[in-house]
């Protein structure tokens, strides 16, 4: 049988058959070309989807936003396109609600992951246990990863509200005066970043409990003969085990902060909303190409916004490697706990 | 085993009518979504639906006035979409009129878009001037929506003459006059005048209650009430030059140092509280603010509030919008019989009567609807007095492109002056970094 | 694609593999060290408050949704829902083109899923399975597009779209989201053990041609993961943020489109946004609660063979 195999005789000549006088042997010919193709064209053709879709919607328009960027297009004429230069990145770069976006992203990114990657250790800990209901524990965990940014924002904006909020009627009954949020330059990125950390959580706990259950079971064994406590054993073991899992959420949660936009965007709602509180408090990064270019009208600008924050990625990218670099060279051997 | 092989031509192929299908399968589903698109044009009886977008309050609804047309024209059917904020309302609508879909059959316009909109859309839009009796205008009104080419894209709805809305209530407990005259009479001597007695109502004012909303209201009577605004009339933005802007910044800034307002983005949701709790005792009200409080400080507070004229007589025209006919819509002519109608001045005058949003067609204004008008909600104030001698006396404003992004980003700073007690350099510094970013 | 990824680490996440490589089987009687010990009381009490908080906000919504604003907001709040339930939903569906939205909402998510299963179980098998030149880097390519954020490429899309004449059109978020890369690498790297090549030999030697294989070896194997697959790519299309809120608008939204629209509209009652909130929650916790084992296990497979 596989010896028929056709894609075996590949120098096999190939002329041209008439179709009016087929011969087995001719049939057989081209059916081997044919399964030749097949076998070389078939991966081709497999991947080929989503080359072609990612090139036409991400690639290009990748490409394209640094196009863009250095004209002059606005809402209200899309097809005319204006060359201005760096006019653009000029523009973006001297103005300060851009830099207060910056580092209200950074912050809010900071006061978010931190947290939320700490807290996503400890749960994946507790998980890791030997538990009643385990896959019930771990599904009631996951239920905020099921709701929207714009449900879990909504309901937020709901709880963190001057007047009315739950939040505020919670501290009242402990003896504080009501907060407004929102208004505040760090009480709205904390707020901002509860949410981001109520549903990031235990999505993340989920990863590294995974991560957890992958450690081999002797690095332990041999652990706890040396004489580490169960603490000694989680600092020593688990965290050195799981350091490849976290540098990677890390990596993950600040590319995901970089995107916030929902959250601030309904926070307070409305033409508050667009600019990121009417200090720009709370505006982010997506707020700010947001606004510029679906509210104030120019795209060019917007564009330009977009190949900053691809600036910045590189920078976190390249950050993240020379961590990455230091951690792996200065890391303790897991399982030979001192 | 040979059998297999022949059948792996058609195999292949299934493939290829396997990938066809999916993307068919998607593209049917979404030209299934669209198709309910479709909903606006005619059905199998000639029923039509037609949709007017637009936002804050018309009135239509309040007036009745959908219903009653269709009552007149049974196989046609008008739904309203609403949205609260005008400035959340016009980026959707340019980038519906980019995309040439999404539109609905009649779009509101705000006054301070409609020159970007002539400047830059008017091809999009149906031509009125066929339709409506432009002379019925108030003049400056119909001049606003004229393209270069004489195309009349937009019928004006209502204009926004001036008046002082406040509460009765709180003027009481502070020790204030309650009539309209008398407090008409307090503030004659202009906007000055108000705010001494803001200082007076703080005196005594009953606690957690503020003399204002927002001073950005007071601000914008200021500047709507001179013919030259944010622009020249060459087209060039002027706004940091403007006496009108800088009389209404200086005002605004008093009134937010000396702590008279309570500094609420205007219509927000804590303003909208604001008005719900009784909080503030005035807000600076052209004619259309005054269905937005009695919306929004609901039946609970009915009779509290009333109306009297602006302080100093002031005659200007803050706001006022327009409807227009988008040309991708299926039922174009349908639509501008709609925008006729609900133009037209009894139109106008039911809306007037049912919310107080002052007619811009001069037909209305001899109307007994009018001219006698008196709102309920507000102690029975004789609205139709009041507003008609101000509209005719309303400057022809000067408009720019993006008065609208102009106006709004001056009322967020005049908020941070209210609200964190910003200083006034550093909040119009502020202002003018949106504003060119905006003029671009 | 790249537009899946709207929100701090979403489902396109993979992480690097644990440095112990080899077999990684979670051991059941793994007792000797501190792991895989009996959780003891502390350990329920903590998760409890962590359920607690959870679900909390959900529960909320509820609350809020069934009842009127001034009751939500009064100065003590109340902890039980009430009887309005019915109402709120009737009146945000008025408001906010609701039906429309969910319409919207199952076709865009269902498009993008079946595209999705089927591209990236394609491509996935391509690369885990099949010899072909370049397949090291064009792997490496996929996974680069994973970080790339939406944000980066909305601009020229919404221009796009509106040349197309796609503009507020659902193919303007349909299209852009038909693949993912996480699906390739999520496809790539079940099959790689999933899958033994005897099967794909046996087959050939049947004659079998490479999508006669695709289809009667690769898919029943592969079902498992499409399963897990489909439905962490309908949670994300389903809740997408950020493109559908540029490129839809009120006329022709998706749920989520609709419901910040709610939240602006004309008197933005906060009882009826969050009946809105809840309409567009419900579907997905159902979901959770039908499949939550097999979600739970999708993404720390997920996760771990990264």
């Amino acid at each position: 049988m596989a010896t028929s195999t056709p894609t075996r005789d590949a120098d096999a000549p190939a002329p041209r058959t008439s179709k009016k006088e087929p011969t087995a042997e001719r049939r057989q010919l081209w059916r081997s070309r044919l399964w030749r193709f097949d076998d070389k064209a078939s991966p081709y053709a497999y991947i080929a989807p989503f080359f072609l879709i990612f090139g036409a919607f991400g690639l290009y328009p990748l490409l394209y936003t640094g196009w863009i960027a250095l004209h002059r297009v606005s809402m209200t004429g899309l097809d005319s396109m204006e060359w201005v230069g760096w006019e653009n990145f000029d523009k973006i770069l001297h103005d300060p609600e851009f830099w207060t976006s910056v580092s209200n992203t950074f912050l809010i990114g900071v006061i978010s992951t931190v947290p939320q990657l700490l807290m996503a250790l400890g749960l994946a800990h507790l998980l890791n246990y030997r538990l009643r209901a385990s896959t019930f524990w771990r599904t009631i965990i996951l239920t905020p990863y099921a709701t929207s940014v714009a449900s879990a924002a909504l309901v937020f904006a709901l709880v963190f509200r001057a007047d009315g909020g739950l939040l505020n009627w919670t501290l009242g009954l402990v003896g504080f005066d009501p907060v407004n949020w929102a208004n505040g330059h760090w009480t709205s990125k904390l707020a901002i970043s509860i949410i981001v950390i109520w549903r990031w959580t235990g999505y993340n706990a989920l990863i590294y409990l995974a991560a957890m259950q992958a450690v081999p079971n002797d690095l332990y064994e041999a652990a706890s003969l040396d004489g580490a406590s169960r603490w000694q054993q989680f600092r020593k073991v688990t965290i050195p085990s799981l350091r490849p899992t976290i540098l990677f959420t890390i990596v993950i949660s600040t590319i995901g902060s970089m995107q916030l936009f929902g959250e601030p965007l309904l926070l307070e709602g409305g033409a508050l909303g667009a600019t990121g509180g009417n200090e720009n408090q709370y505006e982010t990064l997506s707020i700010y190409l947001y606004n510029y270019g679906w509210n104030l009208g120019h795209l060019g600008p917007a564009a330009a916004v977009a190949w900053a924050m691809l600036a910045l990625l590189l920078l976190i990218a390249a950050a993240n490697w020379i961590v990455g670099r230091f951690f792996r060279t200065s890391a303790v051997r897991p399982g030979a706990p001192s | 085993m040979r059998i297999t092989r022949s059948v792996a031509g058609r195999r292949h192929r299934t493939a290829l009518v396997a990938t066809t299908g999916l993307t068919v399968t998607a593209l049917l589903l979404t030209g299934c979504g669209g198709s309910s698109d479709s909903d606006k044009g005619a059905d199998a009886n000639g029923n039509i639906t037609l949709t007017v977008a637009d936002f804050g309050q018309f009135g239509y609804k309040e007036a009745g006035l959908f219903e009653k047309y269709h009552e007149l024209n049974p196989k046609i059917t008008v739904k309203e979409d609403t949205t609260a904020e005008e400035k959340n309302y016009y980026p959707k609508l340019l980038q519906q009129l980019n995309s040439g879909s999404g539109l609905a059959d009649v779009q509101g316009i705000e006054v301070g878009r409609i020159k970007e909109i002539v400047d830059t859309k008017a091809d999009s839009f149906a031509d009125l001037s066929k339709v409506i009796g432009v002379d019925e205008w108030v003049s400056w009104k119909a001049k606003q929506a004229t393209a270069p080419s004489g195309a009349v894209i937009g019928a004006g709805t209502d204009i926004g003459p001036m008046s002082l809305c406040y509460n009765r209530e709180l003027f009481e407990k502070a020790g204030l006059p309650t009539e309209r005259d008398e407090v008409a009479k307090l503030t004659e001597g202009g906007w000055e005048a108000y705010l001494a007695l803001g200082e007076q109502y703080k005196k005594k004012a009953p606690s957690g209650t503020y003399f204002m909303d927002s001073a950005s209201a007071m601000f914008n009577a200021v500047v709507s009430s001179s013919p030259e605004q944010y622009y020249d009339a060459s087209g060039k933005p002027i706004y940091k030059d403007s006496a009108s802007v800088e009389k209404g910044w200086d005002l605004a800034a008093q009134a937010a140092s000396k702590k008279l307002t309570q500094g609420l983005a205007q219509f927000e949701d804590q303003w909208q509280a604001a008005l719900r709790k009784s909080t503030v005792a005035t807000v600076v009200c052209p004619a259309w603010m005054a269905g937005q409080i009695s919306t929004y400080a609901g039946d609970a507070n009915k009779g509290k509030w009333d109306i009297t004229s602006a302080p100093g007589g002031t005659s200007a025209n803050w706001g006022g919008s327009f409807l227009a006919v988008p040309k991708s819509g299926k039922n174009v002519d349908e639509a501008a019989k709609l925008v006729k109608w609900l133009t037209a001045p009894e139109q106008q005058a039911a809306v007037f009567k049912a919310i107080g949003v002052f007619p811009s067609n001069q037909g209305a204004y001899e109307l007994p609807d009018v001219k006698n008008a008196t709102l309920p909600y507000f102690n029975n104030a004789p609205i139709g007095q009041i507003y008609a001698d101000g509209a005719k006396s309303i400057p022809e404003a000067v408009l720019g492109p993006k008065d609208g992004v102009i106006k709004d980003s001056i009322s967020t700073q005049i908020n941070n002056m209210e609200q964190r007690g910003t200083s006034p350099d550093k909040a119009w510094d502020a202002a003018v970094r949106t504003i060119d970013k905006a003029i671009g | 694609m790249t537009l899946t990824s709207t929100t701090p680490t979403t489902p396109v996440k993979l992480a690097p593999a644990p440095k112990s490589g080899g077999p990684s089987r979670p051991s059941r009687f793994r007792m000797g060290a501190g792991q895989q010990m009996k959780g003891g009381p502390f350990a329920y009490v903590a998760l409890a408050v962590v359920g607690f908080s959870s679900l909390l906000p959900l529960y909320w919504t509820l609350v809020a949704a069934s009842r009127t604003q001034d009751e939500v907001l009064a100065s003590t709040p109340p902890f039980f829902p009430g009887g309005k339930l019915f109402e709120n939903v009737q009146t945000a569906w008025e408001q906010a083109n609701l039906g429309k939205a969910i319409l919207n909402s199952v076709i865009v998510s269902s498009s993008i899923t079946l595209a999705t299963l089927f591209f990236c179980t394609l491509a996935g098998y391509a690369f885990a399975k099949m010899r072909f030149r370049g397949r090291g880097w064009l792997m490496t390519a996929v996974i680069a597009t994973l970080t790339i954020p939406p944000q980066l490429s909305v601009v020229p899309l919404f221009m796009m779209m509106s040349g197309l004449g796609w503009g507020g059109q659902l193919e303007s978020v349909i299209f852009p989201t038909l693949v993912s890369a996480f699906g390739v690498f999520f496809m790539r790297q079940y099959l790689i053990e999933a899958l033994p090549y005897e099967l794909i030999e046996a087959a050939k030697i049947d004659g079998a041609n490479n999508f006669r294989i695709v289809r009667s070896v690769v898919l029943p194997v592969a079902r498992p993961a499409m399963m897990v697959l489909g439905m962490l790519t309908f949670v994300q299309a389903w809740n997408d943020f950020f493109w559908p809120y540029l490129a839809l608008n009120q006329q022709n939204p998706t749920l989520q489109v609709a419901l910040g629209q709610l939240s602006a509209s004309y008197t933005p009652d906060q009882s009826i946004v969050m009946a809105g909130a809840l309409i567009s929650t419900l579907p997905l916790l159902v979901v959770f609660v039908l499949f939550g084992k097999r979600i739970v296990g999708g993404i720390m497979s997920g996760a771990v063979k990264g």
